[in-house]
């Protein structure tokens, strides 16, 4: 296996739910620091390979490498970082709590959860509301709670499942600055996204439909191949081509 | 198993438990109203019970000229506090009155009551239907509440008893009981234990089950299990933390039944505390066993009859596991709180130690560790 040059790697992947198919032979590979973004409609996939990946979900068939492990490898759960669609949180504990909460599971020490506390709630930009119970924020705010309690164990490899969604434009802009400077500490991002205009600022877009990749690429190469001018139309086009 | 990991599961738990009122309410308040509410409901005595005495007896004249009647010495021994007595001449309007529900016994005593006992040195006795012999107390009443008919009819054999007593008559066979265990204990003193058990039981599994859909529904379960927390440090953290609040119910409770229903303590409050805690273990693993089953917290609501029903018949909570039918009792040896139940009861009451108590513990540890690893293996079971 190329497993030095990946950080992920699949191959013929699949995963049947009953009788749904949630996986076709997925072959995936992602290299490390890429910003890697998974397009696609719901239902697709995109749930089902990043909590396999994650190793919460048991796989049929084909093979998955997670950092160099053959999956599911609980020895390399401290260096994932996972943030679900769901916000899971404790709606009970304040901002500050459920991230001492991560921090200590994730065994930082004292000092040094303090400091990341303090760095990711100015990223965050919820200072000011560190001590508020999880229940009574709006849901941008608890989906960036929820992404900074996947950040706060400094993880390699970053699972993001839709860590956009009713993040106002403004702070999602921040995001995707914040996302392409964890790149450069050569940390690898695997998103999922609804908005395909933001999925241009990812390194490599694949698209994926019924369970497997029907497209992949740079962004400026998926538009030339396809001959459209947005990510969108690329999309359709794809997926129109697929069907025949 | 990482003790820090662990510890972290359950200062979570704590903090979770401090920041919200209505649960700190649910855990430290329940026991006390539960204790109040049997408290009062078990410690009452059966009284104010509306008896009508009729009394044909007119007792019998001394040769110094004084009026010996035995029926009114036995009337002034009878119980006032068990009885609201009333006295009428007319038998069939006493009954009526019975029949009427304003009075739930006649107690009548025949004609020459005094005399024949003197004459023939017969105990008096009671009867329900008259034979017409003299020295018969008959007692006519309303024996569809059994407590108390019992308690009627016990007043009743007491006076009598006290009665010959001081007048030198010794009954031919008498019963002498010497308490071994449980000397002037009420039936409240029995119920404690009991209580203790229960509460403890219900409220934990309730909780631990609520908690955790919520930790399936919020999506933070899903979360944890990828991150270095493993399940059996999931399931222990939960077991420590309720663990822990399952003794300070018991503590609430308890200091409750002490101060307030002044039950007797013989024995060590710590040794039952830490029954209690076993306890409250294995309920928060079958609570977490029990959210496997439930998809909201809604449907989880759905189980509480079928967590409460079980133990509140088959554990020996109310009324001795002696009382249950003989084809019951083995389901009896399968909930865990009888076995806790019996422990604290033994401990409480007759001052047990470990020596003594022993098979309870380790019924329970077995039970812990039975539940705990299911708990933990029902977690694992859901990366399907």
């Amino acid at each position: 296996m190329e497993n030095e040059e990946y950080v992920i790697c699949t191959s013929k992947l699949t995963k049947k739910f009953g009788d749904f198919t949630a996986l076709d032979n997925l072959d995936l590979k992602i290299r490390k620091g890429e910003v890697y973004g998974l397009l696609g409609p719901n239902g697709a996939g995109k749930t089902t390979t990043i909590r396999l990946l994650c190793g919460l979900v048991k796989y049929g068939s084909g093979e998955a490498f997670v950092l160099g492990s053959k999956i599911p490898d609980h020895s390399i759960s401290d260096k994932i970082g996972y943030m679900p669609q769901e916000t899971a949180l404790y709606k009970g504990l304040s901002v500050k709590q459920n991230m001492e909460f991560f921090g200590e599971i994730y065994g930082l020490s004292k000092a040094r959860i303090d400091e990341r506390i303090s760095e990711l709630l100015k990223f965050i930009d919820l200072e000011k509301w560190k001590e508020e119970l999880i229940i009574n924020l709006s849901g941008g705010m608890k989906h960036r709670v929820s992404l900074a309690c996947a950040l706060i164990h400094e993880p390699e490899l970053l699972f993001l499942d839709e860590p956009t969604v009713g993040v106002d434009p403004e702070l999602r802009v921040t995001f995707w600055e914040y996302f392409n400077n964890l790149k450069q500490n050569n940390i690898t991002i695997l998103i999922t996204t609804h908005y395909m205009d933001e999925a241009k600022h990812c390194d490599r877009i694949g698209f994926m439909k019924s369970g497997s990749l029907i497209a992949e690429g740079e962004p400026k190469e998926i538009l030339k191949i396809s001959g459209k001018t947005s990510l969108e139309d690329a999309f359709l086009e794809f997926s129109r081509q697929v069907k025949k | 198993m990482n003790l820090s990991r662990t510890l972290t599961v359950t200062k979570r738990v704590f903090k979770d438990v401090k920041n919200d009122k209505r649960t700190i309410a649910l855990i430290l308040i329940a026991p006390i109203f539960a204790m109040f509410v049997f408290g009062l409901a078990f410690s009452g005595n059966v009284e104010d019970v509306n008896t009508i005495i009729v009394n044909h007896d007119s007792g019998i004249i001394l040769p110094n000229g004084e009026n010996q009647s035995v029926s009114n010495k036995i009337i002034s021994n009878l119980n006032t506090s068990v009885m609201n007595i009333e006295y009428m001449d007319s038998e069939d309007a006493a009954v009526q009155k019975v029949v009427d529900g304003k009075a739930y016994a006649v107690i009548i005593f025949p004609e020459n009551f005094t005399g024949t006992i003197y004459e023939t040195a017969i105990t008096p006795s009671i009867t329900g239907n008259s034979s017409g012999s003299n020295t018969e107390i008959t007692i006519k009443d309303d024996e569809s509440i059994v407590n108390i008919k019992n308690a009627i009819d016990g007043s009743v054999a007491d006076a009598i008893t006290t009665t010959m007593e001081d007048q030198g008559v010794n009954p031919p066979v008498k019963i002498n009981s010497y308490p071994i265990y449980g000397q002037n204990a009420q039936f409240i003193d029995f119920v404690v234990p009991g209580i203790m058990g229960f509460i403890v039981y219900l409220l934990t599994t309730l909780l631990t089950l609520l908690a955790f859909v919520g930790e399936r529904t919020s999506g933070t379960l899903e979360r944890l299990l990828s991150t270095p927390l493993r399940e059996s440090e999931m399931v222990g953290g939960y077991a420590i933390a309720f663990g822990i609040i399952g003794t300070i119910q018991a503590a609430f409770l308890l200091l409750v039944a002490v101060l307030v229903f002044k039950i007797t303590v013989i024995g060590n409050v710590f040794l039952a505390f830490i029954v209690v805690a076993l306890l409250a273990i294995v309920s928060q693993a079958l609570g977490i066993l029990l959210s496997n089953l439930a998809k909201t917290e809604g449907q989880a609501v759905q189980f509480v009859p079928f967590i409460i029903l079980p133990v509140f018949l088959l554990s020996g909570v109310f009324w001795p596991i002696q009382a249950i039918p003989v084809w019951l009792r083995p389901l009896s040896y399968l909930v865990p709180p009888t076995y806790a139940v019996d422990a604290c009861r033994a401990v409480l009451l007759k001052g047990w130690g470990l020596t003594k108590i022993w098979p309870d513990i380790l019924a329970l540890i077995v039970f812990a560790v039975l539940f705990l690893l299911l708990a933990t293996l029902s977690l694992k079971r859901r990366k399907d």
